[in-house]
């Protein structure tokens, strides 16, 4: 069944201030901020709808996965694919930061799994820092991040998915074999799942489409399978009814309210991968 | 000092506590914005378009932006009317703000049926007819043909005591026309104006962004200065009041609306980007009043020999 829509009691617009903008290789950017009071409320998975700019041109706000929280401060990554993420990742030190979160459903965590294999492809690792010491902190005792990307410069540093917990494993695979293993992540899903696992994933559509696949065929079948979904957004808490995606048996749901974090048997795959890419709205 | 009485008349029963709403198809039926913002504040709630069966709406992607605006393609997602007579009317019943249930159809039975359906249920207090959404096959018939548009409100009106509004399509040759054919008909007010028809081209798949024809409702502050325009055309056009709407995203825009002539205002596309937009609109008037010194919403916008003026100059 579909999830039941986000709890949107906890979201308040806050305004911080940026701390540091991390340029990493490759394109991405780690931008962190004070904001205190997403930062004590969002949970892996969550996201927050992000504006750093006066005026009407861009005029929406962008949603961005909370992908790290310590004491005050909240990070998020992003790369410059648009006019509004162009400005975000121009933002200095001392900048107004404007946060409206946090909202949608994140990765379920109660029970916390035993066994968590992570599958993140290129950007779609901006969930995942959050997740992993998540986990960890709740007595995950065996958390695999695979992540995979086109090249090794597109790859998220492996460290910042471990920060500083060496027990994480990280095993990487780039498209052309210039780091890690050649070929797809998704290639080394049944590898890592050999044991009953939580599969929790987040990169391009026809990644998770071909994760999908690779898990029905799975034994032991994974103790439960969640994806991170993107869509055009206008106004991330569920009323501009524009972020609709296509749910197994034939209905769209809202990325905003149901999601962005779906079960994987929740998700009509052919469906979603006839979509064009997010950003091209 | 006084603090200024901004309550509006509309008539027939509908009476807001202050001019600024929230337009249809932006705040849906209201719970999502309750859990955000102070809804009960706020002048008006327009639902989001409602139709006697509920629609999933259009398939993605929906919603595109522009420079200054956003277009939407949404197709009337909506529950259907039974589940908003029986489900969410018993709540708008706890609410203080005044609910107005927007009605869509394809043709003057579904808009019938609606009313009928909707008669029976309290908590709201009028309706208001879309007769000119954008995104669905033959939406835009009743909106464009001033005969069609009378027609259609007079059987309305022939159904309900309640407040009649209807909203008018800007992609019309004679908006004043309508707005006329309405008014005879028996509509006790018309808001102005629904989204234009819009494209945005995507020169990397070399398409348009939207799916189906392409084509989506422009809305956002890139459409204020023809809104506007939209709104005094209609002003002069009849003696009904008139809501404005079309990308008021602060207290200046409100403001400049009712100058133009309109009687009230609905916040659309700035909520999008600002769940608290339509209630800084509010405190923006309520404060431009204050400093005005003025007693009355019309002192304010249509300021006497005796006031300063200064209460036109909300920001500068």
């Amino acid at each position: 069944m579909i999830r039941p829509l986000s709890d949107l009691g906890r979201a308040r617009d806050e305004t911080g201030e940026v701390v540091a903008v991390e340029a990493l290789e490759g394109g991405m950017v780690e931008i962190t901020a004070r904001l205190p009071r997403l930062a004590t409320t969002a949970r892996p998975g969550e996201f927050a709808q992000l504006r750093a700019w006066a005026g009407v041109d861009p005029l929406l706000r962008r949603p961005f996965s909370v992908a790290w929280t310590a004491g005050e401060l909240c990070s998020f990554v992003l790369e410059a694919v648009g006019a509004g993420t162009r400005l975000l990742v121009a933002l200095r030190p001392g900048d107004p930061l404007q946060a409206l979160g946090p909202l949608g459903n994140g990765f379920h965590l109660d029970p916390v799994p035993a066994r968590a294999v992570i599958v993140s492809g290129g950007l779609g690792c901006a969930p995942f820092p959050l997740l992993v010491r998540e986990l960890r902190q709740g007595g995950c005792a065996d958390v695999t991040v695979l992540s995979g990307a086109a090249t090794a410069s597109r790859l998220y540093p492996a460290e910042r998915f471990r920060r500083g917990d060496d027990a994480v494993r990280v095993v990487e695979a780039t498209d052309d074999g210039s780091q890690g293993r050649r070929g797809l992540v998704t290639e080394l899903v049944a590898g890592a799942c050999e044991e009953t696992a939580a599969v929790y994933a987040c990169g391009p559509n026809p990644m998770l489409a071909a994760l999908a696949e690779a898990l029905r065929h799975l034994a032991p079948p994974p103790e439960r399978a969640e994806v991170s979904l993107e869509a055009p957004m206008g106004c991330g808490f569920g009323t501009c009814l524009g972020c609709a995606l296509p749910a197994a048996g034939g209905e769209w749901f809202l990325c905003c309210r149901r999601g962005p974090v779906m079960e994987v048997s929740q998700v009509d795959w052919p469906g979603l991968l006839a979509l064009p890419p997010a950003h091209v709205a | 000092m006084n603090f200024p009485d901004l309550s509006v008349d509309l008539g027939r029963g509908l009476i807001l506590p202050n001019p600024v709403g929230l337009a249809s198809g932006t705040a849906g039926y209201g719970f999502e914005l309750r859990q955000l913002i102070d809804l009960d504040r706020l002048g008006a709630l327009f639902t989001k378009g409602t139709t006697l069966h509920p629609r999933e709406g259009n398939p993605p992607p929906r919603v595109a932006e522009v420079r200054g605006g956003m277009l939407n393609a949404i197709g009337l997602h909506n529950p259907g009317v039974d589940h908003v007579a029986s489900t969410y009317a018993p709540e708008f019943s706890r609410w203080s703000i005044p609910v107005v249930v927007n009605v869509a159809g394809g043709s003057v039975e579904d808009y019938l049926e609606c009313l009928d359906r909707l008669e029976r249920a309290e908590g709201f207090a009028g309706y208001e007819l879309n007769i000119s959404c954008p995104n669905i096959a033959n939406g835009l018939d009743f909106g464009r043909d001033p005969a069609a548009a009378g027609r259609l409100v007079a059987a309305a009106r022939a159904r309900t005591g309640r407040h009649l509004m209807v909203k008018l399509s800007p992609n019309v040759t004679d908006i004043a026309a309508v707005a006329r054919a309405v008014e005879e008909a028996g509509a006790d007010s018309v808001s102005a104006v629904n989204t234009y028809v819009g494209m945005k081209i995507h020169r990397g798949i070399r398409a348009p962004v939207l799916p189906g024809r392409g084509t989506g409702g422009l809305s956002g502050p890139v459409i204020k200065p023809l809104a506007l325009a939209a709104v005094a055309q209609v002003r002069a056009a009849v003696r009904i009041p008139v809501v404005g709407v079309g990308g008021i995203m602060d207290a200046d825009d409100a403001l400049e609306y009712l100058i133009a002539g309109a009687d009230a205002i609905q916040v659309g596309t700035a909520t999008f980007v600002n769940p608290a937009a339509a209630l800084e609109v509010l405190d923006g008037l309520l404060t431009a009043g204050e400093r005005a010194g003025v007693s009355r919403l019309e002192e304010l916008h249509h300021p006497t020999p005796s006031s300063s003026g200064d209460g036109l100059a909300l920001s500068r």
